[in-house]
């Protein structure tokens, strides 16, 4: 369970985030909505205990971000924008050391590993070293790391940027499995087929602001658009000053 | 195993598997030891006295005296090349003696003469070769300035009122230091290239290929991550010095110092003042290329900065060689001097005291733990992930 309230974070006088307050249940999957620089990424930021916010709040599980970033930390799973790999270091080699600073150890982590190899379907390239992998097998890595603690919450900025169909395709697989055991997942996208091809409950952010909320169905209600593009649209464009 | 040791294993095994960043360890202490072999070497066989120097000579036949006097010091006497000034000036000959043709008439007549030594004084190749053969030439002219003076009747020492004689009071132990002191220089050279592609790849290079917001939002704290990162490249560094210094002590053993009239004399204990005082610099170095990587925007800012600062090491022996100072106590607890001061005196053979090494080593250990906590603090800053 994900609650963000009240959020603001400005960076020397450039406002990212005016206020964003949100929430994104367990065994549901919360889209994050918005198109390029609307304060997404520095909102998951906040949330990850990354960045300190100028006002409100961020809570993982009850556990306040701000007071205890570690704590928070211990119980999110995050996939940020930026997942690079080791390249020298194969595929598992990568899990692993996250795994070791996650403080898991002996057959737990090797299992854990196994377990995740087996679930991202990257046991092909396994104990390969990374610099060669495609973009899909490099993202694969990166989940696989930011899961290797078993957190039940996972957040996953902008996951599909640069797969291929096939990519995507397994990607959502994943999401569904990750909801399927009770997870709260939190992904953000300023793609609207990819939010509303999977997601449960809609944010839409414009502008650092929470625009919209809901299912599918409901914002479609709330903005009296036809399809998602329309409500997107008339959100993102409705509340801009 | 706790986080730090962690971060610090795993950049090991990343370095290991870099060629570039194993290189920089393994081939850069190879470059010391071959360089002084090489110049030491060359010394060796320029001062040599009893090597025959061959002498191009331009009309050998007007002084038969004078050649045979030369030919009785070992100076083999050889036709000259055809363009004898060009030989000289491209470096093919060191030197070339002109006779002139009025010399055996001049000589008979007992009137001065003037032979010609054509010369490259801006070439350092064959100087002792020059002088030699400059000082023969000289010894010749006043052997015949004494012997006419003899057939006049006149007292040689009428000509020669003052007589300079120098002493040479510099000991073999400090002749030797001239030429080793390059030691020093790559010694700290060493300290300063051994780590820094680990410290700039590890910070830097992590930062760059996207891996490094990740590895934050793991829950170790930054202050262990920076940690292990820095002991790692300290390891690089302390590891090149040690090879360095080992692989120079082998090489001083092949070249024939006595011929030089050099007496080196590096013992155990000597080695290990040395190790003492220079290992903490490996702790230091490292931590500044931690820090200022971290700072840099980019991989090639990073690059930039410290390939500048890899001019630290070179300064104070660059200073010392165009002012020589004695050693004094001040100079021992500032990084890089402090280092520099203690390894010239010790290869010089004098006595340098203990408390030199222990304030060598303190020096540079307080300065490595401030850079550590410095760089701790802006892995802790927002900019880190935001870039700048």
């Amino acid at each position: 369970m994900i609650e963000v309230t009240g959020l603001r974070k400005t960076f020397g006088g450039v406002v990212a985030v005016e206020d964003v307050t949100f929430s994104a249940p367990d065994g549901r999957i919360t889209g994050l909505l918005g198109p390029n620089g609307a304060g997404k990424t520095t909102t998951l930021r906040v949330v990850s205990g990354m960045l300190q916010p100028d006002r409100g709040e961020a809570r993982i599980d009850d556990v306040d971000v701000l007071a205890d970033p570690s704590a928070g930390r211990a119980r999110l799973g995050l996939l940020p924008d930026a997942r690079g790999l080791y390249p020298r270091l194969t595929a598992r080699e990568n899990i692993r050391y996250y795994g070791e600073l996650y403080g898991l150890r002996g057959k737990a982590l090797g299992k854990r590993i196994d377990e995740l190899i087996e679930m991202l379907e990257l046991g092909h390239v396994a104990d390969r070293a990374a610099t060669g992998f495609s973009q899909g097998e490099r993202m694969k890595v990166a989940i696989a790391r930011a899961l290797v603690h078993d957190p039940p919450n996972v957040i996953l900025d902008e996951p599909t940027n640069g797969l291929d169909v096939m990519s995507i395709r397994s990607l959502r697989a994943f999401l569904v499995r990750l909801r399927e055991e009770g997870r709260c997942v939190l992904f953000s996208s300023h793609v609207m087929q990819e939010v509303s091809a999977l997601c449960d409950a809609i944010v839409i952010i414009a502008k650092g602001q929470v625009v919209a909320s809901g299912t599918e169905e409901e914002l479609k209600v709330q903005t009296g658009a036809e399809t998602m593009e329309d409500v997107f649209v008339a959100a993102a464009t409705e509340e801009a000053p | 195993m706790s986080p730090l040791w962690i971060v610090f294993r795993k950049e090991l095994i990343d370095a290991i598997r870099d060629r570039r960043s194993l290189m920089s360890m393994l081939l850069f202490p190879l470059l010391g030891p071959v360089m002084v072999s090489v110049a030491l070497n060359f010394t060796a066989q320029e001062l040599d006295q009893n090597r025959d120097v061959e002498l191009p000579v331009v009309g050998q036949e007007h002084a038969p005296q004078l050649m045979a006097f030369l030919h009785d010091h070992r100076v083999e006497l050889v036709p000259p090349p055809d363009d004898y000034l060009e030989a000289v000036r491209i470096g093919d000959s060191p030197m070339v003696l002109i006779v002139h043709e009025d010399y055996a008439e001049r000589f008979r007549d007992a009137r001065a003469n003037t032979v010609e030594l054509v010369v490259d004084q801006s070439r350092t190749a064959g100087a002792g070769d020059r002088a030699r053969v400059r000082h023969l030439l000289e010894a010749y002219g006043e052997r015949l300035a004494l012997l006419r003076m003899v057939a006049r009747g006149v007292d040689p020492q009428l000509a020669k009122p003052l007589k300079v004689q120098s002493v040479d009071v510099s000991t073999p132990a400090k002749r030797a230091a001239i030429f080793l002191n390059l030691l020093p220089m790559f010694v700290l050279l060493a300290a300063f290239i051994g780590g820094m592609y680990l410290a700039t790849d590890a910070t830097a290079g992590e930062r760059e290929r996207g891996s490094l917001e990740p590895l934050l939002l793991t829950p170790v704290s930054r202050g262990a991550i920076v940690t292990g990162k820095w002991l790692a490249s300290v390891l690089f560094s302390a590891v090149t010095v040690v090879l360095t210094l080992g692989l120079t002590l082998v090489a001083l053993g092949t070249i024939p110092l006595e011929e030089i009239g050099l007496h080196v004399d590096i013992g155990v204990t000597d080695v290990l003042g040395i190790l003492l005082a220079v290992i903490p610099l490996s702790f230091a170095a490292p931590a500044a290329q931690v820090l200022v990587a971290l700072f840099a925007r980019s991989y090639k800012e990073a690059q930039t900065y410290l390939s500048i600062m890899i001019f630290i090491p070179t300064l104070p022996g660059a200073i010392f060689g165009i002012k020589p100072l004695e050693a004094q106590p001040w100079m021992y607890p500032i990084p890089v001097l402090g280092q520099q001061t203690l390894l010239t005196s010790t290869i010089r053979g004098e006595p340098t005291p203990v408390y030199g090494f222990v304030l060598a080593a303190l020096g540079a250990s307080l300065l490595a733990l401030i850079l550590v906590l410095a760089a701790a603090r802006m892995l802790r800053s927002e900019r880190i992930v935001m870039g700048r």
